[in-house]
């Protein structure tokens, strides 16, 4: 199969990193071109020495590189109609980070853009990829816990506000400046933005949508910043299967500019475990573990070192069969739609302290 | 070993990763000691393979000392606790690891055997001491337990986590059929026994770099040879040079 030829923007998301990996190493893909949000993202990018030029301008980038097939948008959550847009108008299909925009308006016309231009665009959330995720897949398939009755599910981690800060600025990150509730002085766009993966899981688990969540945020471990980072949800599934989630920043870190060996304070910067009960049976699950562990440089602290973490070859390789077969990834658009409703009814619900329907 | 899907899955790597050489999985010879599988190559070579090598939580222990997050190596403490017939290949697994994961050659060890049991106190080239434990009698159907560990003078590493005895799994299952573990580390080989992944991983390491054939036949001879050793030394109540 030829490669795609393929190219990053803005390179400020969290999950850049693991791109620059994915990108270099993946014979599916050929990468000829990078352009960064500002020169402070080019200079970031540079210190990987990927060997792939990189423009301040996704228009130049595009002039150079016109045989650019496929684009990783890795931007703040507010560029992304502005840069689908421009993929859109060239016919360059999408690799889209996990929220393309809380705003219903805008995800509406998001899915007319890429409907129209006839692109594939695929929303980013790697946890459907995850062997541990298969196997649990296949249990709960297989019968042996009966019915399911309850989940509860943790997506917890450090923050990334330091090293991407626009995750801390509530425009960048939720779409606009929306109070958290009467009274409160943080606003949405923090933890809960960060970690749909769970939202997504229950769904694909269970075969439901969502019914109604209640959520509440708790005083901030990181007062300083404007966002919430500590939050839980819980609530229904239209199955009647009760749900717990903990999508918070509950992990504290270094506040580097980069991340980097040291980055965790906690000794495990990111979890993701899944208990699912069932009439017939039990099962815990941890998505990143087991590992190995340390206490070495830089600080000497206990440390998870994650060892088991290929997500990305499995959500590459479906991203090259949908374009290379004109096929709808089974993460677009309108499936996700759901869950970022299931988002925003969190915020709601936090803002009137009351259930709230989805 | 599901030696004729392990062959398909093999091939199917070579293919989406377009690896040009060829070969196939194919059962250890008799009298072999080390992993019960080995390649054959197209041109009828076979190269022992070394699946513990591509292992990721080796790998990743072994980056832990190449990007000197652990610094001044010193000690290493491996253990390995299965169900088998003989000790021999517990042994050469943890030989091979202890010259992998220090970073030199094993020089000399010191061995006590007992029935299907056996401890080692191994030297490296560069002086780091090894210590290793070895039984092949746990019950039947009973789940391996290994664990390694890896002391410096800057900071420790270990495949296990603290205060823990036995390996964690991914998954629990509690039903009324009791408890069941799952420990899935590989999607693209989903589906496949923890020692066939890893000797897949390991065929396909050798189709895609040819030099690894020479590398772990040589490296074959020289554990068999240690083995032995370590059964020698015990007989002679001695440390035995290797």
């Amino acid at each position: 199969m030829k490669p795609v030829k393929i190219a990053m923007m803005a390179l400020t998301h969290g999950h850049t990193r693991k791109y620059y990996q994915t990108l270099r190493e993946n014979s599916k893909l050929d990468w000829v071109a990078s352009c960064a949000a500002d020169q402070r993202a080019k200079d970031v990018y540079e210190l990987y020495n990927n060997g792939v030029p990189c423009y301040l301008s996704a228009e130049e980038m595009f002039a150079k590189h016109p045989d650019i097939e496929a684009v990783v948008i890795a931007s703040a959550n507010d560029q992304h109609l502005k840069e689908m847009k421009l993929c859109a108008e060239r016919g360059v299909h999408i690799l889209s980070m996990k929220i393309p925009t809380f705003d219903p308006k805008e995800y509406d016309e998001m899915i007319e853009l890429v409907d129209k231009a006839g692109i594939v665009c695929q929303i980013e959330l790697e946890m459907h990829y995850n062997p541990v995720v298969k196997r649990l897949q296949e249990i709960i398939a297989s019968g042996k816990l009966g019915k399911l009755l309850s989940v509860q599910m943790t997506n917890i981690t450090l923050s990334p506000v330091w090293a991407f800060p626009w995750q801390g600025v509530p425009e960048a990150s939720y779409g606009s400046r929306v109070p958290l509730k009467k009274g409160d002085s943080r606003f949405r766009g923090g933890a809960l933005c960060d970690h749909p993966h769970i939202f997504d899981l229950i769904r694909w688990l269970t075969g439901s949508d969502f019914d109604y969540v209640y959520s509440q945020v708790a005083p901030n471990l990181r007062p300083d910043i404007e966002v919430e980072d500590m939050i839980l949800a819980s609530g229904k599934m239209k199955d009647g299967t009760a749900f717990l989630f903990d999508p918070s920043w509950s992990r504290m870190e270094e506040r580097l500019a980069v991340p980097a060996p040291g980055w965790e304070v906690f000794p495990k910067r990111m979890e993701v475990n899944v208990t699912i009960t069932g009439e017939k049976g039990t099962v815990m699950c941890d998505c990143f573990g087991p590992n190995v562990y340390h206490n070495g440089a830089p600080h000497d602290r206990y440390t998870v070192q994650y060892t088991y973490f290929d997500e990305w070859i499995g959500l590459i390789d479906e991203f090259v069969d949908c374009i290379r077969n004109h096929k709808q990834p089974k993460i677009n658009l309108r499936w996700h739609r759901q869950t970022i409703d299931f988002m925003n009814a969190c915020y709601k619900s936090v803002e009137t302290g009351l259930p709230a329907n989805v | 070993m599901k030696l004729k899907e392990m062959n398909a899955a093999l091939q199917r790597l070579r293919d989406k990763y377009a690896v040009k050489a060829d070969g196939e999985i194919v059962a250890a010879k008799e009298g072999s000691i080390g992993n019960c599988a080995e390649l054959k190559l197209a041109d009828g070579t076979i190269c022992k393979l070394l699946p513990w090598r591509k292992e990721r939580r080796f790998i990743e222990l072994k980056n832990l000392i190449d990007n000197k997050i652990l610094e001044g190596v010193s000690t290493l403490r491996f253990m390995n606790l299965k169900a088998a017939d003989c000790i021999r290949p517990l042994l050469y697994r943890e030989l091979d690891l202890a010259a992998f994961l220090g970073e030199a050659d094993v020089t000399s060890l010191f061995a006590t055997v007992n029935g299907k049991t056996a401890n080692l106190i191994v030297r490296l080239a560069d002086g780091k001491s090894c210590s290793i434990e070895c039984s092949a009698a746990l019950p039947a159907n009973a789940e391996p337990i290994d664990k390694h560990e890896i002391i410096a003078r800057r900071g420790v590493a270990c495949d296990r986590t603290v205060d823990t005895q036995v390996p964690q799994a991914s998954i629990y299952e509690f039903t009324a059929d009791g408890e069941k573990r799952y420990t899935d580390t590989d999607t693209e080989l989903f589906g496949f026994e923890l020692d066939e992944i890893l000797t897949i991983r390991a065929a396909y390491a050798v189709l895609s770099d040819p030099s690894l054939v020479a590398q772990w036949n040589a490296i074959d001879a020289k554990v068999t040879a240690q083995v032995q050793n370590a059964l020698e030394s015990d007989k002679l109540r001695k440390p035995v040079c290797c």
